[in-house]
């Protein structure tokens, strides 16, 4: 255990070091302060749209984070060497690569708070103190976290056999396919002229490909006279899907990692 | 772990089983129910790839938002056609912009028009439909409930039972404002429903004394008190003149005082229909005839379809025929409704359809034109003699029973050709002219004794 802590917080110590991540971070905190200026774009109101603006501009800068950071995890450590000083250390290969995977998941807890806490700024100076509003609004970034998180576990799955530039096109790829198939997928099931063998087929990639639309959450925040009965029960669900998911790609990850040849 | 263990396999299958059935036999209902954007994505093909992307992102609102901006843009420079796809982007991408709803609804149901400004019917069934989408995405507030009444009391004109089924949907919704509960009423009143709108009116002024009397009450609570209080005097008085309190009576009695009483609903009025239709040039007919009602108000439908047109009615058609809401409706399909109104007890209208070609293309080969007159639709003066449901109406050659369902109404049609409307063929020099059996060209304007002496609300000397 004392091995992937160390590891852990050596990767969030690079994390936090590196300027690409830093300039996305950068660009992610100016959007989320500009974003009251563009609530006129509301027909309705102004808050809708600036919920919808703060919550999204989260979700994309973290994913762009999540995949830059985790696609050069173990190409990096391979390329430079240094794979070779930790693993001549009493360190297991699984050890490694838990602790990559925490190291990122703490960096992306580090950096997911900076921005939130900036948009509870920027929605206080544009709504005026309403804590109800931004203890619901705060709930979309705790399942974006878990859905990084998810996302942080495919880019460091693909890292153990692929190279960073695939694995950042095969991470985005899955990424905006588990967030968008499932809408497609259901509005499927409901159309009664859509093919049998289709749907049978749908229903299998709606199985394997991890469904990053579930922590999309961010519906009934953003039109809060949507009523949720059991709302922190439907939040463990889809979080005990991430920790099955995230645990799958983990071992599947080390199941590669430990037959590779570094 | 070594290479050797399994523990790994089995970690892997026990996590990849766990996800699987978590994922499709826990989650997935619950987003569906809960989390599921409404709104058909597949639908948004009108956005660019960059829109589409964003949107589904998650900047759905804010696309929504843009969108919408550009579609006002195009509102003040008159480029109407633009702003209907834009609006059905904006509600599929955002189902909860309430305004746009209704926007869009008014849009497609009035504003596409020809040079006359008759209103292209073909589009109603999908105005309806995107009302219905709006109130069923927007259950937890009356507006979208409330206009799509509003079209239906209003727009069609006819089917007031509809009207009523949705100002009922807008009345159980607890936002609705006090000033909007009124018009439910006047939709019992045309439904026939004449218990039920006075009673809602008793119910309502009720409420507004409570409200007026309250410590915080306002000028608008007087105002609002003292409307309906007007309304309800009018219509109790209305209510007893045009003999409804005697009939209402009569039937829970067993009675006929209605008929031996002296109201002014008594005896049926016959109003004397007839009509000519005159092809006076391709796609340009005249519409001439008589109607022997004298006071200003009356207007009569006037339909020309084709004999065949999908889910017709007599003079109208089946306007919640669909679900869908298409920018497309059927281009192959003739359908124009107009009104005739009259004066001096007659009406002379050309109407000309030459000049929108799309919007009336008599592709098919037999059509029909169809004169209607619902008492129900009169306004109040003309009601006074007629009654709210009719009572006071008939026609001795066109009183129709059939056409909407035991209610008393005018109709009759008459039939054309496709190569008589567009003066081809054998017509192609010739005017035809088609008219009903007692049409006079003679006799141009009921005679003297024809003339209704509308009641006033006055009490008799």
């Amino acid at each position: 255990m004392k091995q992937i802590w160390s590891i852990a917080a050596t990767t969030l110590g690079e994390a936090i070091r590196r300027r690409v991540l830093l300039v996305i971070l950068l660009v992610g905190v100016v959007f989320i302060a500009i974003a009251p200026g563009l609530g006129v774009l509301s027909a309705r109101s102004e808050t809708t749209v600036l919920r919808s603006m703060l919550l999204g501009i989260i979700q994309m800068t973290s994913a762009v984070i999540a995949v830059v950071l985790t696609v050069y995890m173990i190409p990096n450590e391979i390329e430079r060497r240094t794979i070779y000083t930790i693993l001549s250390k009493p360190v297991q290969r699984w050890q490694f690569l838990l602790g990559k995977y925490f190291g990122a998941v703490l960096s992306l807890a580090v950096m997911m708070a900076l921005m939130t806490g900036v948009l509870c700024i920027a929605y206080w100076i544009q709504q005026g103190y309403n804590a109800q509003g931004l203890q619901d609004l705060l709930k979309a970034p705790v399942m974006f976290f878990v859905q990084m998180c998810l996302l942080a576990a495919i880019g460091l799955f693909f890292s153990t056999f692929v190279s960073p530039l695939v694995n950042f096109f095969l991470s985005g790829g899955l990424y905006l396919l588990g967030s968008t198939f499932s809408l497609l997928f259901q509005d499927m099931l409901a159309n009664p002229n859509a093919p049998g063998v289709a749907k049978m087929i749908a229903t299998v990639v709606n199985v394997i490909v991890p469904n990053f639309a579930y922590y999309n959450i961010q519906n009934p925040i953003i039109n809060p006279q949507v009523v949720i009965q059991d709302e922190f029960q439907n939040y463990v669900k889809i979080m005990a899907y991430g920790v099955a998911y995230i645990g799958a790609l983990l071992v599947a990850g080390i199941l590669i990692f430990d037959r590779r040849e570094v | 772990m070594t290479r050797k263990s399994k523990l790994p396999l089995i970690l892997l299958v026990v996590f990849a089983l766990t996800q699987a059935v978590i994922g499709r036999v826990v989650v997935f209902p619950v987003w569906v129910k809960d989390y599921k954007p409404k709104g058909n994505q597949a639908n948004a093909g009108g956005l660019s790839p960059d829109q589409l992307l964003l949107s589904l992102a998650g900047f759905r609102e804010l696309i929504a938002g843009i969108l919408w901006v550009r579609a006002d843009s195009f509102f003040d420079t008159g480029n109407y056609d633009a702003v209907l796809p834009l609006i059905r982007l904006v509600t599929i991408l955002d189902p909860h912009q309430i305004d746009v709803y209704a926007t869009g609804m008014w849009h497609i149901g009035y504003n596409f028009t020809d040079e006359d400004q008759r209103s292209d019917r073909r589009y109603i069934p999908s105005a309806l439909a995107l009302g219905k989408e709006g109130a069923n995405n927007n259950k937890e507030t009356y507006e979208m409930f409330f206009e799509t009444g509003w079209m239906w009391y209003h727009k069609v004109d006819d089917d007031y039972a509809q009207a009523v089924k949705w100002f009922e949907d807008a009345h159980e919704r607890p936002d609705i404002i006090q000033a909007r509960k009124n018009l439910l009423s006047m939709a019992y009143f045309r439904a026939g429903e004449l218990e039920k709108g006075i009673g809602l009116l008793n119910k309502l002024y009720e409420e507004a004394v409570v409200a007026e009397n309250k410590a915080d009450a306002t000028y608008g609570n007087t105002q609002v008190r003292e409307t309906i209080e007007n309304n309800l005097d009018t219509h109790l008085v209305r209510f007893v003149q045009r003999g409804e309190w005697a009939r209402l009576q009569d039937a829970q009695n067993g009675t006929n005082t209605f008929e031996q009483g002296d109201y002014d609903t008594l005896p049926p009025h016959d109003v004397g229909f007839s009509a000519r239709v005159t092809v006076e040039a391709p796609r340009a007919i005249r519409v001439e005839g008589t109607w022997n009602v004298l006071p200003i108000g009356s207007r009569i439908r006037i339909v020309l379809r084709d004999e065949d047109y999908p889910n017709a009615v007599p003079a109208g058609m089946q306007w919640d025929m669909t679900d869908e809401v298409t920018l497309d409706p059927p281009k192959n399909v003739t359908f124009m409704q107009d009104q005739l109104f009259i004066r001096n007890r007659r009406f002379d209208r050309r109407i000309d359809m030459s000049k929108d070609v799309t919007m009336y293309p008599f592709t098919k080969d037999k059509y029909v034109v169809e004169f209607y007159y619902n008492p129900r639709s009169a306004p109040p003066h003309l009601q006074d003699k007629f009654g709210y449901t009719g009572i006071g109406f008939t026609d001795s050659n066109f009183l129709d029973l059939q056409a909407r369902n035991g209610e008393r109404v005018m109709y009759t049609k008459l039939e054309l050709t496709r190569d008589q409307l567009l003066q081809r063929g054998e017509w192609a020099d010739r005017n035809a002219v088609v008219q009903t059996k007692n049409f006079d060209p003679g006799k141009r304007v009921g005679s003297q004794q024809d003339i209704i002496n509308i009641p006033n609300l006055r009490a008799k000397s």
